[in-house]
This record gives structure tokens, sequence and C-alpha cells, in this order.
């Protein structure tokens, strides 16, 4: 058994198997045959008869070839065949006539086309192989290649190709029809041979002369169309081009032509545009023309400084505007047109913005400085405002809904965000609010509620605190008023009946009192609630404010005509010196009821010279008072009502002398709020230079008003006096806080 | 009080200066001895009198700025008298025990004062003396006029003239105070003129000198 296995083994020790040594040669003459054979299948493939080859054979043929390592043979034979090719389809192409020429080239390529791919096929396996080792072209890519090369760049081509495509562009351009299919298959072909190829021979030259079109046309339409004209034909080229493209461009061409239009349409001619006599961009705001506002914003969007351009037109046309409206004397003479005027203008841009400018932001600030510079250029804007909330207070917004009172309110409280002399408006509002609360005349409760509460959400507590106390006031007086009558009315019996509002001090607007002699019966009653209040309000003060108070009267003319007629205090004061005497000399009025002469004058003019009001008779009858006129008791006067208006209490215009007064008031006050922030200020920084305090001042008082950098200089060396502040010693440009 | 206050202090000091030479106490004999002759012998002071007396002495008119000056150098407290403590100071100071030292020493005085940091301590000092009153923060226009030709119109001759010229036109500011005055001086030195070309309103300078340019500058056209 041993010696058996023993040379079994050596003989598996000596049998070996060899890996299989025999180079199957391809002779060189097969080489050249199979070639040969596969040259043949090119051309048949190229004239249209693939059907007759055998696939299978070929390929083998060229996977055998590759095989054998004859693969530069086969490369270099295909690249000779296709080339030969290429220049008969050439020349054929280059023989087409006319329209034919971009038929026989589309038809052509799509020839090649399908031959490549029944080639590249073919050989595959060298595509695969080959190919990739020695660094050649793969069979696709090289057909195309070899395409582009003699075919699309010949120079009996290229130039041809270009101004063919571009002539058709224009032709579409100008109103003829053209085969877009066509277009469409030649600029993919220059797409699918690389996009340097449709750049360079397509794209390039087309925007180059599209510009041009672009330059010409735009000139043409503009010496010859309106503004709103132009637009919509610039509009409707640009739509065109990008429908254009969808159609037969490549898609990255969009952009592209898109801009050039915007540039030569749009961008070149902004300023004609927006400028143009009689139909530009002033023009269409003043109209209202929403489309063409629309049209504009959308296509200037598209161009750099379009909008800006758009925005800086309606920016000095709005304020050229308003400096109008608030310098023009004869609008300023009716304070509630004028503001509805505001009103009005407002209304209109803020339409046009939301409706035409896509309610952009930036046209939205456009507006509101415009606004803010042009209200301040009028300094009685702040009265004239506070007079139209007076107006509507006490009878515009009768019968209104309440969302209609808000609707108004809010309107007005945007033009109150542009005042810079947000304190002026305070002072004025007090006074007519004071008014209006004392004369019982406001249209609704809730109204002057709301704009309280407008104006506090606006400007803070302080601002409203003082308005808050008047209406306060008003409810506590009501409810005294109750308490009296409950408690005195006995007393009172058959005396006239009062009623008292008590105005705390600080809350009301201030006037000077002169006080005047109250006829007796008033007087008696007065005396009461006096000690009425004082009693149960030890430790107050009391004053009869007699140039604001009304009264009711009662009086029987001639024949037994029966009136009543409110009056002011004065008035009665006036009235009831008659019941004692038929006819009574100015002299007599005036030291019998001590009113001051300016208002003594103006009470008597109420009460003698207005015509349907006269219930006293003067001598002579002049339209002025004199301190010589006589006045007797009109016996014969008429009127259609039984109660009469004769008071002269409604809030009116500041007349001149009134209007210095006030802005001297609000000047005074204004020094120690500005001191009051230069120390706050300097507490914080102890050391500070001029400019900085100038402007942390500004800062702090800008919600109220605009400090005059002046105004504030003077205040710090107020204070350097009185040594709150000093001079830095080192750097005299600094001021330092002494605590 | 001030004055007893001084005494106090200074006898302090003529304390320790006897503890030194004879001669100190000498000098100050002689000083003692110019004083009385121009101090009123009942108060112990020179008034307005014995200053004109001492002016004709010095040969030197009552209204000279190196009047001021000797003032400034006695560190005198009230306009138009000189106490003996002040006396003493202003003369041991200049190093002048006789009328004829005296007058020497002024033209040295003139030119210590020129000096840049001492004439900006004379400068104040100049105001602070013109306060009369107690309290008095402020002097009147016309006296601020008189006193800045004094004190400033050798140097800044053409500045003091327009800025007096306009003093005596405007009608807004009819006195002056500390820091205006001061500001006046800062302002001769740093903004040339007559160009004020450097001139900046926004900065600190006292509103007065805003006004004074923008008055200036208008005339100019």
């Amino acid at each position: 058994m041993n010696s058996q296995s023993q040379s079994q083994s050596q003989r598996r020790k000596n049998f070996k198997i060899e890996a299989f040594k025999h180079k199957v040669e391809l002779d060189p003459k097969y080489a050249e045959r199979t070639w040969k054979v596969l040259e043949h299948a090119i051309h048949e493939i190229y004239n249209n008869n693939a059907s007759r080859l055998s696939f299978e054979e070929l390929y083998r043929s060229a996977y055998n070839m590759v095989l054998h390592k004859y693969g530069d043979k086969l490369y270099s034979g295909l690249v000779a065949t296709m080339t030969a090719h290429l220049n008969k389809i050439a020349k054929s192409v280059e023989s087409a006539q006319g329209g034919l020429f971009l038929e026989k080239l589309n038809h052509k390529w799509a020839d090649h086309n399908k031959a490549l791919q029944m080639i590249r096929d073919i050989l595959m396996y060298m595509d695969r192989s080959y190919v990739p080792t020695s660094h050649k072209t793969p069979v696709h890519e090289l057909g195309l290649n070899l395409w582009r090369d003699h075919i699309i760049h010949s120079p009996n081509i290229q130039a041809r190709l270009q101004d063919t495509l571009l002539d058709l562009v224009q032709r579409e351009r100008t109103g003829d029809v053209i085969n877009r299919g066509l277009m469409r298959n030649i600029t993919k072909m220059l797409m699918d041979l690389g996009s340097s190829v449709y750049q360079d021979d397509f794209e390039k030259p087309f925007l180059d002369v599209s510009a041009s079109f672009y330059s010409g046309e735009s000139q043409q339409f503009i010496e010859c169309c309106d503004c709103g004209s132009y637009l919509k034909k610039a509009e409707r080229r640009l739509n065109e081009e990008m429908e254009r493209v969808s159609h037969y461009l490549d898609a990255k061409t969009e952009v592209k032509i898109t801009s050039v239009v915007e540039r030569e349409m749009i961008a070149n001619h902004m300023q004609r545009l927006v400028h143009m006599d009689n139909s530009g961009l002033v023009n269409m705001l003043i109209d209202d023309k929403y489309d063409d506002l629309s049209r504009m914003y959308s296509l200037f969007k598209r161009v750099p400084e379009g909008l800006s351009t758009i925005r800086d037109v309606m920016t000095s046309y709005l304020r050229e505007r308003g400096r109008v409206l608030v310098t023009d004397t004869e609008r300023l003479k009716d304070p509630v047109e004028f503001v509805q005027c505001l009103l009005n203008e407002k209304d209109k841009h803020d339409k046009i913005i939301s409706t035409a400018f896509n309610n952009d932001k930036t046209f939205q600030n456009a507006l509101n400085s415009s606004f803010e510079y042009f209200i301040n250029l009028n300094n009685r804007s702040a009265e004239f405002i506070s007079l139209y909330l007076d107006d509507k207070l006490r009878k515009g917004l009768k019968g209104a809904s309440e969302e209609e009172v808000e609707v108004v309110l809010d309107k007005v409280m945007m033009l109150f965000r542009y005042l810079q002399e947000k304190d002026v408006f305070e002072k004025y509002y007090k006074q007519h609010l004071a008014k209006r609360l004392l004369s019982g005349k406001t249209v609704s409760d809730d109204a002057e509620r709301s704009m309280i509460v407008k104006l506090k959400t606006e400007c803070g507590y302080q601002f409203t605190s003082k308005l808050e106390g008047m209406f306060t006031d008003m409810k506590t007086s009501e409810d005294t008023m109750l308490d009296f009558y409950a408690k005195q009315s006995a007393e009172l019996g058959d005396g006239p009946t009062l009623a008292v509002q008590i105005l705390t001090t600080g809350s009301w607007p201030t006037q000077p009192t002169a006080a005047c002699n109250l006829p007796p019966e008033i007087l008696t009653v007065c005396e009461k609630f006096r000690t009425y209040y004082l009693g149960t309000h030890s430790g107050r003060r009391l004053t009869w404010q007699t140039n604001m108070g009304t009264a009711d009267i009662k009086a029987t003319f001639g024949k037994g005509h029966k009136h009543e007629l409110n009056v002011s205090t004065y008035q009665m004061c006036v009235l009831m010196l008659f019941n004692s005497a038929d006819g009574l000399t100015y002299r007599e009025i005036e030291q019998a009821t001590e009113i001051p002469a300016l208002d003594l004058k103006r009470c008597l003019q109420s009460l003698a010279c207005v015509k349907g009001k006269n219930v006293l008779r003067k001598e002579p009858m002049s339209k002025d008072i004199s301190e010589e006129d006589v006045f007797y008791f009109n016996d014969k006067f008429t009127s259609k009502f039984v109660k009469v208006k004769i008071g002269t209490v409604v809030a009116q215009k500041e007349s001149e002398p009134e209007k210095q007064e006030t802005r001297q008031r609000v000047e005074e006050d204004r020094k120690p709020q500005i001191e009051a922030a230069i120390v706050r200020i300097m507490k914080s920084r102890r050391v500070l230079d001029h400019n900085s305090i100038v402007a942390e001042v500004t800062k702090q008082l800008q919600s109220r008003f605009l400090p005059n950098p002046v105004v504030i200089k003077k205040r710090i060396e107020s204070l350097i006096e009185r040594e709150f502040l000093e001079r830095d010693k080192a750097d005299r440009k600094l001021y330092r806080y002494l605590a | 009080m001030r004055r007893s206050s001084n005494r106090k202090s200074s006898s302090a000091s003529a304390a320790a200066g006897s503890g030194s030479t004879k001669a100190a106490s000498k000098e100050f004999e002689k000083i003692d001895h110019l004083f009385n002759v121009y101090a009123d012998k009942s108060s112990a002071i020179i008034d307005p009198e014995g200053i004109e007396q001492l002016c004709s002495s010095l040969e030197v008119d009552y209204t000279d700025v190196r009047i001021l000056m000797l003032a400034w150098k006695m560190k005198a407290q009230k306009q138009g008298f000189f106490t003996l403590e002040e006396w003493r100071t202003g003369l041991k100071a200049l190093r002048a025990d006789s009328m004829s030292k005296l007058k020497k020493a002024l033209p040295e005085l003139d030119k210590e004062v020129s000096r840049p940091t001492d004439f900006l301590d004379f400068y104040s000092y100049a105001f602070r003396y013109c306060l009369t009153e107690d309290k008095q923060k402020c002097i009147d226009i016309e006296s601020a006029c008189q006193l800045l030709s004094l004190v400033l119109g050798t140097q800044f001759g053409p500045q003091v003239d327009k800025f007096t010229e306009y003093l005596k036109s405007q009608s807004e500011y009819k006195v002056m105070n500390m820091d205006q005055w001061m500001g006046f001086y800062r302002f001769c030195n740093e903004i040339p003129f007559p160009s004020l070309e450097n001139y900046d309103s926004d900065l600190a300078w006292p509103l007065i000198l805003d006004n004074f340019v923008e008055w200036f500058r208008e005339n100019q056209k």
C-alpha cells in the first residue's frame, strides 16, 4: 500500500496544469479584412442600407479587432470613414438653396444621429475597453465633434447657418410666421454639440443682434409714443421674447435675452419715460392711472435703479405738491377743509401704492417721509388738525357708526404721527376739548374716549393724563350736582337752576380770569353751592370762571313772544341788567358788570349786531361797538325758533396775536423739558461733548417736538451758570456733570 | 470776614518770617511804611482816592492796565481797595519796597503777565475783580467792553474791536458771565481772525460767540 501511494504522489508532483500559452495571432491580413467589413458596414449605414447588416457579426468583428490589439486601426479607420462621409454631407448641405438649407441640415443631422447610434452599438466593445485605456474620445462624442468640425464649422456653412437663424428671428419679430419646430431642432442640435457651440455660433450673435434691434425700436417708439403706450409695447416685446425662448431656444437664454430687452427698452430710457410731458409718472399719479402705473412698476422692477427712479420722482412730486397745498393761503382760511384735503391726498396715494405698486414698503416709506416733510412746513398744521378733529367730534361724525368713527380717527392719527411739534397739538387739543366738554357739544362720548386711547397708545400716558383728568372732572361734577340738589332742594326753592362744572386747575387749559359782577339771583345760588362744596371738600379753593359759562334765559318780547335764549355768562350779566332798565349806555353796562373791555365789546356785538340774534338794539346802528353807544332791549325781536342760541364758545382758528401767545407758551414749556433731558443725560454719562448732547436730547424729545439746537445750547449755558454743569478744564469741548 | 482770616494767615506767615533774617522784617517795614503813605488814616486801607494818588506817583494813568496787573499781583479782592495784606503780598512778590523800585517793577510785571499761563489767570482775575456786589455773577456789557479793550486790546486788537462793536450793537445780551468771558479768550487763541475758518458752531462755543460770528460774517458781505 505504501509504495503505491508513494509513486502516485510522485507522479502527482510531476503533473502540472499550465496556462494556455497559445497566442491566437490574428493574421494582419485577417485584420485588414475585418476592417474592410466594418468599413463597408459604416458606408451602408450612412447610405441608409443598414437593414441588410448583421449586428452580431459586426459586433464580433469589432470585438476581435480590439482583442487582437488592432484597436488603433479600428479607431483611426472609423475617424477617416466618418470624416469622409461628413465631408460629402457638407457639400450636400452647402448646395441647398435658400429656405431648404436649414431643412437639409436638420434632415442630415437626424440621419447622422441615427447612424452614430448604430455605429456606437457595433463598436461598443471598443468604446468600453480600447477607448478609455488609450485616452481617445468615445464614439458618440467623436461623432458629434466630427459633425461640429466638418459641418457646422465648415467655412461655407458656419456663417450661412448663423445668418439664416438670425434672419428668421428678425422676420418673426417683424410679424412673419416662421417654422418654429425646425428652429427648435437646429438650436437643440447646437446644444447637443456643446453649450459653447450654442453660445458662440448662435446665442452671442443672437443677443448682439437683438440688442441693436431693440435699441433701434425703442428709439423709434420713444419719439412717437406716450409713456403708457411705450410701456405696453415694451411689455409685449418682453413677453414675446420669453415665449420665443420657450418655443425654440435653450432655457438658459431666457434670462440673457430678457436682460437685453430690459436694458434697451427700459433702462436706457428710464429718465425720459418717467419725466415725459403729459404722460409721465406724475401725470399717471394725478390721473390715477392704475394700469399704467402697475405696468411701469413691474417693468422698472426688472432693471437696476428702476424702482428707486420711480420712487424718487414720486417723492419729489409729493413734496412739491404738499408744499403748495400747505402754503396756499386761500385753502388755509378753512382749517377743516385744509385737513380734509391732506387726508384725501393720503387716501389717493395709499390706493395707488396698494393697487399699482404692490404695497411696496419702500414706496409706503417714501409717502410717509414726504408727508412728514410738508406737513411740518406749515407751523399751524398741529392747530388745524386739532380743529378738524373738533369739527368731527362736535358734529361731523353725527350719526356715524362705530366703525366709521374709528376709520376717520385712525386716518387723522396717521397725520398726527407726521407732526414734529406734537406738544403744540396737545395744547390746542386740550383747548378745543375743554370747549367741547363744557358746552356739552360732543357727538359721542365713545368717540372722544377712543381718540384719547389712540393718543395714549401713540404718545404714552403723560400725553393724555390731563385730558383724561378733564373727563373725570366732568363726571365728578355731574355726581356733585346731583348730590347738591338732593341735599339742598328745600332751600333753593324757585331760584335759577345751577349746573356747576368743577375743573381741576392742573388739567384744564389755563386762561386768565377776570371776575365779573353776577346778577344777584345767580350770586345767591352760587354762594349756596360754594358753601356746600367747601363743606365737603375742605382745603380747596373755588374760583368762578365767568368767561367760560353759559346760561339759558327765558325772555318775553313784544306781543308776548317768548323765547329761550342760550347765552354766555357775560351775555347773561348784560341782559339781566335790562330787567330794571330799558336802555343803558356802554359805560353803565361796563360799570355794572365789570366785564373786561375787549370781552364786553365782543359780547355786546353778538347781542346787538348779528342778524336774527339781535335781542338788543344799539344806537347808533353801526357795526362796531363804541364806548359812546347806547343799548336798548329790542322789543321787536323775532325769530322762527323758540330756542335761540347766541353764545360764542365754538372753537375757532386763532387770531394772529392769540397764535403768537400760544406759540410763546409752548416755547416756555419746552425749556424745562429740554433742561430735564440735558440733566438726565449728563447724570448718566458724566462727561459728554456738545454734539452728542444735542443728538441725545433730540432723540429723547422726538416724540413731543423737535428741539432747536440753539435753544439747547442756551439751556446748557443756563445750567452752567446755575452750576449744574461745567466745562471740562482739560478739553473745553466737553461738558461735565456737577453732582 | 475775609480780611480777618487773611490777617490771621499773614500774621502766621509773618510770625514764621520773623524767625528768619532781620532783613525780611525790615523789608515789610518799608513796605508797610509805603502802604501808610496812601492808606486812609481811619480805615487803614488804600481806598480809591489813595489809589489815584498811587497812580500819579507811579506816573501811570488811573485806567492803565498796569494798575489792574498790580491788583492781580496783590490778589486784591475788592475793586478800588488794597488792604495791607494784599499790599504786602504784591510788593513782596515784586521785590519792591520803595516807590522807585515799584516803578521799575511795572514793566517786568507787564512781561510776566503776558506769559500764556499767567495771562490766563490774570484774564479771569480781571473779570472777577469787576464783580463788586455780593453774589454778582455777571458784568454789564458796557463795562465788559471796556475791560476787554483794557486787558486784550494790545494782544488781540482786531478781535476785541469787532467783538465790542457787536456787543454794543446787539440787544439780546445785557450782561456777560464768566463762561462767556473765558470763551472769548479761547476764541482769540484758537480761531484765526478775520477768516474764522475753523469756527464750528456745533462745538461747545458759548452761544454769544456763535451769534457774534454770524453777525461778523453777515457784515462782511
